[in-house]
């Protein structure tokens, strides 16, 4: 019984040591916006065929920002919506013909903690109207994500 | 008679005043002289529970039918038995749970492994409230073994969504063993086992038959499940019904909110989480001197629903109207069917007995969900994103040797091909073949009579063989000198890959007075599965990018487990502390790079350092009440590689589980009734490694009320469950629960009710 004890006794430190030792860990996600005056695109905006426009967004991190990306897809199914709280009127559902792909990453080097994303999309003449999402996503170097996605229309 | 065969009962005493008659072989017997217009006799036999029964005269009676309850004689034997049992399971050194056919009805939940989990070391991950798979001590997908009959359980283990299918009604007997227990299962069992054995043979002359029926509010379950066991004499036969229908199950939560998405829900129903079960197995024994075999068919057939506003990390809208009925199963869902057939053979011969092992499993798992396109992925033309088809043959050969008192030498062959084919228009995993033959020894020797040593050693070798995968649609590739092109990518290569592994295990067994120590260690192998080292493609539902290694080496595992129980007539106490060491532990890495803007995951090795165990007490303070409590806990830490100094994904936070089982008095019709109260104190998660999120703890109240009812005029008891899981409606998430990743909470308050009423001929 005693043997029994010092073991529970030994247990207890142990776990003790091992839940108690501090560490620095990065537990924090990067983050990403594009709710400040210049952030692009916003919800529900309308984008014209053939106009180039600067996507940008502001993305920081506690330690290193790593990579990013820009993903503009169709909505013309209405598989989902976006994340920025928002309701646009949508079209109506259409099968898609030609629509825009974009699907772009890209690095930030230098370890820096804060970002603009400033990237010119110019948007083909001969690609489907309709609505589309525009989706940015965030790396950190320990390998946190963030997302965000805007639903946006791109007329004629 | 016999009341559990309904067999005669020859040589039973039938003594009255004054007379006295000994019933026939066919259970007939005569009084004669009887005077009296009535008369009072008892009638009873070595081995049955006597009986009192009064016949008038004057009433014509052609059939006096009495039947007798078995008693004494069986509850010794079964005593033995069990004692037998116990002194094995000490004298091993490995350290093993056993869980009986009571702990499993008494405690029965949706599925076999939610069951399973109040047993300390062992956890789940679920998929809504219907799936759920198996996790030992942290560790589960394809490191923990499932084993059926002596043959291992092979489905798609290694899927996020993957729920284990085996039916869990007609289980016996399973043997838990939270550790590395390669030696004598081979490669996967690398974190510990969950042995269903096969059930015992049915008693001589016996036809037996249970119906069980269960209901539940919470998802508004129907289950029916109803079985026939019968022998004669040197054959025997069981086979069992089981069909479960489950609508959408319910959360105490109005809306989830995941990310910046906020999902209404109707009703408090996790919409489109319905499913139903349809499972049929039969088996034909025979067992005559020293042989017994027994072959054994089953089928499990599933169609599960999953979340309809997050498939994955996915968020979806849909013009499917999710809400009119909760019980339909509309996109996305998935239906798998597991046929199996095993043989079972054991021949007897001097100081050997050989056991056989051989089975043939399919396993055909088909997910569907609404086309939708992706990338440079048009809009696929159906519904069918994944299949899945998997025949796995095994072969197992066993010899235990007793060549004297001292040594129990057991040596075996494990022979097991599977063959891995895909479909759909998802990709995932690689078509494959992979083969494995290992042989191993050990022996338990008896140094005293209360100290046993174990030692054994084992040889792998495993052939993969992954087959190449183009994309059915043409992906942009921008090339280096400005131009673009349109290219079928590739997404697996056709490679032929070698493994070979050395297991071992030694460990010494104690016992003293009312106290066991045991002292294991042992290391433990898994081999890469295909995705781990061929996957090259887009795992749309969860926003990744998965990229297999086809460098990765075997994972190896070195434990030291150590287990003291002391166990006395008013309490027991147990600790069973491991620590454990992973030369190479694979792990799908989320890095910090971009493919297509998907976040590119890699699976990836590195060290890992665990350690933890679990302790448990139980007393019984008062006669009838009996109080219990156990604790579990796992500390892992990666050493070195991308992630070091983090955990390893699907942790499972400290935890305890408080119990009180009070058994009251026999009432009206109702036998040994028992109230048990099961409080659950689990602490939050903080431990966690990309993309994990922490987990706030919880307390969890769940009562139940056992008892068996005496309402039949045979005298079999009818076994009836209430219990309510979750009494006060707790929102709390389950940090290694499927849907923890959207952040839906788990079940809501869910009453249940099961009968199990027993028949025979």
């Amino acid at each position: 019984m005693k043997l029994l004890l010092n073991f529970f006794y030994f247990l207890f430190i142990g776990l003790l040591i091992s839940s108690c030792s501090s560490d620095d860990k990065d537990e924090e996600k990067p983050t990403i916006s594009v709710n400040y005056n210049g952030g692009f695109p916003q919800g529900c905006v309308l984008l014209a065929k053939g106009e180039t426009y600067n996507f940008r967004a502001k993305v920081t991190d506690n330690m290193a920002l790593a990579s990013y990306s820009i993903d503009i897809h169709n909505n013309f199914d209405h598989h989902t919506h976006d994340d920025q709280v928002t309701e646009c009127d949508l079209e109506d559902i259409k099968q898609a013909i030609n629509p825009l792909i974009f699907i772009e990453n890209y690095s930030i080097e230098d370890n820096l903690t804060s970002y603009e994303i400033n990237i010119p999309i110019t948007i083909p003449r001969d690609i489907d109207a309709g609505d589309y999402h525009s989706a940015y996503s965030v790396t950190d170097q320990t390998g946190w994500q963030a997302r965000t996605s805007i639903d946006i229309k791109i007329i004629e | 008679m016999n009341i559990r065969t309904s067999q005669p009962i020859e040589g039973a005493n039938i003594i009255g005043k004054g007379i006295f008659s000994i019933s026939s072989a066919t259970g007939a017997f005569t009084i004669n002289n009887v005077v009296k217009d009535s008369c009072t006799f008892i009638i009873s036999h070595l081995g049955y529970a006597s009986k009192t029964v009064t016949v008038i005269k004057k009433q014509k009676i052609e059939t006096l039918l009495v039947y007798l309850n078995e008693s004494s004689t069986t509850l010794e034997e079964v005593e033995i038995f069990g004692k037998l049992k116990r002194s094995a399971v000490k004298e091993t050194p490995i350290v093993s749970h056993t869980i009986s056919k009571e702990f499993l009805d008494k405690n029965r939940e949706n599925s076999l492994m939610q069951t399973l989990s109040k047993i300390p070391g062992v956890s789940t991950i679920n998929i809504g409230s219907g799936q759920s798979k198996p996790v030992i001590r942290g560790l589960g997908f394809n490191r923990v073994s499932v084993v059926q009959n002596g043959i291992k359980h092979e489905a798609q283990q290694w899927g996020n969504d993957h729920g284990l299918e085996i039916d869990q009604y007609g289980i016996e007997n399973i043997k838990i063993i939270k550790g590395p227990a390669s030696l004598v299962y081979g490669s996967d069992a690398i974190a510990g086992v969950v042995d269903i054995q096969p059930n015992k043979i049915p008693f001589y002359n016996s036809l037996l038959g249970e119906v069980n029926i269960l209901g539940e509010t919470n998802n508004n379950l129907l289950g029916i499940s109803a079985a026939i066991e019968a022998r004669k004499v040197k054959w025997f036969y069981r086979g069992r019904l089981t069909y479960r229908d489950y609508g959408d199950y319910k959360v105490p939560t109005e809306r989830i909110n995941y990310e910046n998405y906020i999902f209404e829900l109707h009703d408090n129903n996790l919409r489109n989480t319905a499913g139903k079960e349809t499972n049929a197995s039969f088996s034909l024994g025979y067992v005559f001197n020293h042989i017994k075999s027994e072959t054994f068919f089953s089928n499990v057939h599933a169609k599960n629903g999953f979340f309809a506003n997050a498939h994955g990390l996915e968020v979806r809208t849909s013009s499917i109207d999710y809400d009119s009925s909760n019980r339909d199963i509309d996109l996305p869902f998935h239906r798998v069917n597991h046929f199996k057939i095993t043989n079972n053979t054991s021949v007897t011969t001097g100081k050997h007995t050989l056991h056989f092992d051989l089975g043939f499993q399919n396993n055909y798992r088909e997910e569907h969900s609404e086309p939708v396109p992706h990338g440079y992925m048009p809009k696929p033309s159906n519904s069918k994103e994944r299949e899945f088809n998997k025949n796995t043959y095994s072969l197992n050969v066993k010899d235990k040797f007793k060549p004297n008192t001292q040594h129990d030498f057991v040596a075996g062959i494990n022979v097991e091909f599977q063959n891995n084919n895909i479909g759909g228009w998802g990709f995932l995993i690689p078509e494959y073949n992979r083969f494995t033959i290992g042989v191993f020894i050990y022996d338990q020797f008896e140094i005293g009579s209360n100290l046993h040593f174990l030692a054994g050693i084992r040889y792998d070798y495993g052939l993969v063989d992954t087959k190449s995968y183009y994309d059915w649609f043409p992906s942009t590739i921008n090339n280096r000198d400005g131009s673009t092109s349109h290219v079928n990518l590739q997404r697996a290569q056709n490679k032929t890959l070698n493994f070979g592994n050395i297991s071992a295990s030694t460990g010494l067994s104690y016992i003293r007075k009312k106290t066991t120590y045991k002292l294991n260690i042992g290391k433990s192998f898994r081999m890469p599965l295909a995705n781990e080292l061929a996957s090259d493609g887009v795992n749309y539902h969860m926003y990744r990018y998965e990229k297999g290694n086809l460098n990765l080496d075997s994972e190896e595992s070195y434990q030291l487990d150590i287990d003291i129980n002391h166990t006395s007539k008013q309490f027991s106490v147990g600790i069973s502390p491991f620590f454990n060491l992973f030369d190479n532990y694979i792990y799908l890495n989320p890095t910090s790079n971009y493919y297509e803007t998907l976040q590119i995951y890699e699976y990836t090795q590195s060290k890992v350092f665990r350690v933890g165990g679990e302790i448990n007490a139980s007393t019984t303070v008062l006669k009838n009440l009996q109080l219990e409590a156990s604790a579990e806990y796992v500390y892992s830490r990666q050493a070195n590689g991308a992630k070091k100094d983090f955990t390893i994904p699907f942790s499972p936070p400290l935890s305890g589980l408080f119990s009180a089982n009070y058994q009251f008095k026999n009432f009206l019709f109702l036998t040994k009734p028992q109230l048990i109260a099961d409080f659950r104190i689990t602490a939050a998660q903080n431990e966690i490694v990309p993309p994990e999120e922490k987990t706030e703890g919880y307390q969890i109240l769940n009562m139940s009320l056992v008892t068996e009812m005496d309402i039949f005029k045979n005298n079999q008891l009818v076994e009836m469950r209430v219990k309510l899981n979750n009494v006060f409606n707790t929102k709390y998430y389950n940090h290694t629960s499927f849907y923890r990743l959207i952040d839906v909470p788990e079940a809501g308050r869910n009453l249940s009710i099961s009968l199990t009423i027993p028949f025979n001929k």
